[in-house]
């Protein structure tokens, strides 16, 4: 018994320890776990079925080309609503699981949360939505835009003005939705404005948008030589359509990002030949992930959508959001090391430099004081039956962009 | 003095483009007492079944025809399945229940055809129609039209026989058993009759903002139209419709530049908040007296 107790104790302690590395090294190989968690059913169904399909497209190609150094990822894909109180209830389900990165492509939920995940410490990216004074990484660590802010758009929107016809003594009116996405861009525009010397005047239409034509004759009346249309979904393309309908040049009209296939088809490819909008990714399956994708993911079946929306404007955009995120968990891997937590894919996101995506997007890099990337895009053209790219990729007026920064994210941090 | 102008014709139009989502509201309460809620679901769904049917190759005019053919049905359904079991249950529940069905519907539809917006071509240009300086929407005019043909269609039908019964049920479920009409089927008749109004209205929203899920959203100036107008009267929706576009338009068309921000809701609100307090029935709604 007392030879077997001292063969018995080093023999369970070598077995404690090598089922214990094991745990380590199972634990080391668990998925990393991603929550996109979003709107599908209310406000932002114009884009989350085409971006969230390029989202899980993509962490399926990084796991069928073997997940990054063994570790593969996983999405929890939930429901919101765009409601703050189904958003919260999602992501306390999907910490428990083990998510350490959230989307949830929703200004209020983004906006509802952004106090908790930095409580927690993980990882939420706001591309394209949410608050545009996260880019400011000091005051908000964990919270990532990683795309042009609202604020970026307009200035590079602006910039692009400048170079093909000038700005100087221009009328510019900014038609949008009368919600705080709608008038985000005013303060930057009325700021370059007084740097470039021309007039901008905001005119709203209501929520949805689905009826404008009051607004337009008012548009109409002042008669502007630029149009900045700030709206999204159904009401983007009735802004295309009025604007149209009232003699302005569709070559005149500027879009924020959220203008996409969907609306050239509403209004009638034809009809929207000239119209230009901000663009963060590139569209179309020629880019080199897009092709990998196309080939080893929606060829074989796997894709978590419908074929035909691989490449477009939306679905390219979540492939390139994921792009990022995988690439900051390899940076993080890399020099921090298995297991994953919230605060070393933060420390990953913050090593990114230079990335394109293989040349899908812009070059970004992120740093802890900018958690936006440079606020990078560029402006495309319809051209009857497909976005061209019209101007490089670009950033414009970063001194304004960064004033309006400072400007909320101190107020934030003054409320806090 | 063109720009007030244009506000008056263009609100003018798209009020009766409201009346037209309306209608079907007012049909349903003519005929059967109840207020329907679903209303701007309904007007979703038909626009959705109409894509679709033109995505499936049909020639844009058969799909209309063919899509109020099954929205109609869908309406005789309603009544089937749901609304006669609701018989003998106060009116509050029957709210509910059309209320549950929008909730319902807004939801469901987009997830089986997709929720992002769809085309409706309907073949109407973009060029303006312009009359002494005044810029007219070609989509709103034609849908003007339809609007007024559509209420003065439902305005004769209910001098029919048929509309006759409608009314009969409409007054009072019992005494309508009594004299051996079918209340039933009376109710049925009237959602189907509103599934097909509701064709009209989705299909030209459709084609102007395109198809999703806002569309349902049409219930709220429908809601303004008929309180106002009366919530029993068809003609009450024509002179409702007209003066919540033209008040929609205008006003905001002059005091939008100096608030700030869009007034439309606003008036849209403070035309149903006025109403309800100075003529609770509306313009030409019943105003029903009982003794106590």
């Amino acid at each position: 018994m007392t030879i077997l107790k001292r063969i018995g104790r080093p023999a369970a302690l070598a077995l404690g320890l090598a089922g214990a590395a094991g745990g380590v090294a199972a634990q080391d190989k668990e998925p990393i776990k991603f929550g996109l968690l979003q709107d599908f059913t209310a406000v932002y169904t114009f884009v989350t079925g085409e971006y969230n399909q390029g989202q899980q497209d993509y962490l399926t190609l990084v796991n069928e080309e073997g997940g990054i150094d063994g570790h593969m990822f996983e999405a929890i894909v939930r429901d919101t609503g765009n409601e703050p109180q189904r958003g919260i209830e999602a992501y306390n389900r999907a910490r428990e699981e083990g998510a350490i990165l959230f989307d949830f492509l929703s200004t209020p939920v983004s906006r509802g949360l952004v106090d908790q995940v930095m409580k927690d410490e993980v990882v939420l990216i706001t591309p394209l939505h949410g608050r545009g004074d996260a880019a400011a990484g000091e005051t908000f660590p964990f919270v990532f835009p990683v795309m042009a802010t609202y604020w970026s758009q307009a200035a590079v929107l602006a910039d692009h003005i400048k170079s093909t016809g000038g700005l100087e003594g221009k009328k510019v009116a900014l038609v949008h939705i009368d919600s705080p996405f709608g008038r985000e861009p005013m303060p930057v525009l009325e700021g370059i404005a007084e740097a470039e010397n021309f007039e901008v005047r905001g005119f709203p239409y209501p929520s949805p948008g689905n009826e404008q034509s009051a607004t337009w004759s008012e548009v109409r009346r002042y008669r502007p030589d630029v149009v900045f249309i700030w709206g999204a979904g159904g009401g983007q393309s009735v802004s295309v359509q009025q604007a149209i309908r009232n003699g302005i040049d569709p070559a005149s009209i500027h879009s924020v990002v959220w203008m996409a296939e969907t609306d050239a088809r509403n209004v009638g490819a034809d009809a929207m030949t000239g119209v230009k909008r901000f663009e963060a990714v590139a569209t179309g399956t020629e880019t080199p992930i897009v092709s990998r994708i196309v080939e080893k993911v929606v060829e074989p079946g796997k894709s978590a959508g419908d074929a035909a929306n691989v490449g477009s404007s939306y679905y390219n955009i979540g492939v390139a959001t994921m792009a990022v995120a995988v690439e900051a968990a390899r940076l993080a891997l890399e020099s921090e090391g298995a297991p994953l937590d919230g605060p070393k894919l933060k420390a990953g996101f913050e090593m990114i430099e230079n990335f394109d995506a293989e040349g899908m997007m812009p070059p970004i890099t992120i740093t802890p004081e900018d958690h936006q990337g440079g606020g990078y895009g560029r402006v495309a053209q319809w051209n009857g039956s497909a976005w061209e790219p019209v101007s490089d990729w670009t950033t414009a007026y970063p001194e304004i962009v960064q004033e309006e920064i400072e400007m909320n994210a101190a107020e934030y941090a003054g409320g806090n | 003095m063109a720009y007030f102008i244009e506000l008056l014709v263009n609100g003018a139009l798209v009020g009766l483009m409201y009346a037209l989502a309306a209608l079907g509201f007012v049909l349903i309460y003519k005929s059967a007492g109840v207020p329907n809620l679903a209303q701007g679901a309904l007007v979703m769904m038909a626009a959705y079944l109409v894509w679709y049917l033109g995505s499936l190759g049909l020639p844009i005019w058969i799909a209309i025809a063919v899509g109020a053919a099954l929205m109609f049905g869908f309406g005789l359904l309603v009544e089937r399945l749901l609304l006669r079991r609701m018989v003998g249950q106060p009116v509050i529940m029957v709210v509910m229940l059309t209320l549950g069905m929008e909730i319902l519907l807004r939801g469901l539809i987009p997830g089986v055809f997709g929720a992002a917006p769809k085309p409706l071509d309907l073949g109407i240009g973009l060029a303006p129609v312009i009359v002494a300086d005044v810029f007219m929407n070609r989509a709103y005019l034609i849908g003007g039209l339809v609007a007024v043909l559509l209420i003065a269609a439902s305005m004769l039908f209910f001098r029919t026989r048929l509309g006759t019964k409608l009314r009969a049920v409409s007054d009072d479920h019992v005494a309508s058993w009594a004299v051996g009409l079918s209340v039933e089927r009376a109710i049925g008749l009237s959602w189907g009759i509103a599934g097909i109004a509701a064709v009209g209205a989705g299909v030209l929203w459709g084609s102007v903002q395109g198809v999703d899920w806002t569309l349902s959203t049409l219930l709220f100036p429908a809601i303004a139209v008929v309180i106002l107008g009366g919530v029993d009267s068809i003609k009450g929706v024509l002179v409702g419709g007209l003066a919540v576009g033209i008040l929609g338009s205008v006003i905001p068309g002059y005091l939008d530049a100096m608030v700030g921000g869009s007034t439309r809701d606003v008036v849209t609100s403070v035309i149903i908040l006025l109403t309800i307090l100075v003529r609770p029935h509306g313009i030409f709604g019943r105003e029903d007296i009982e003794r106590i």
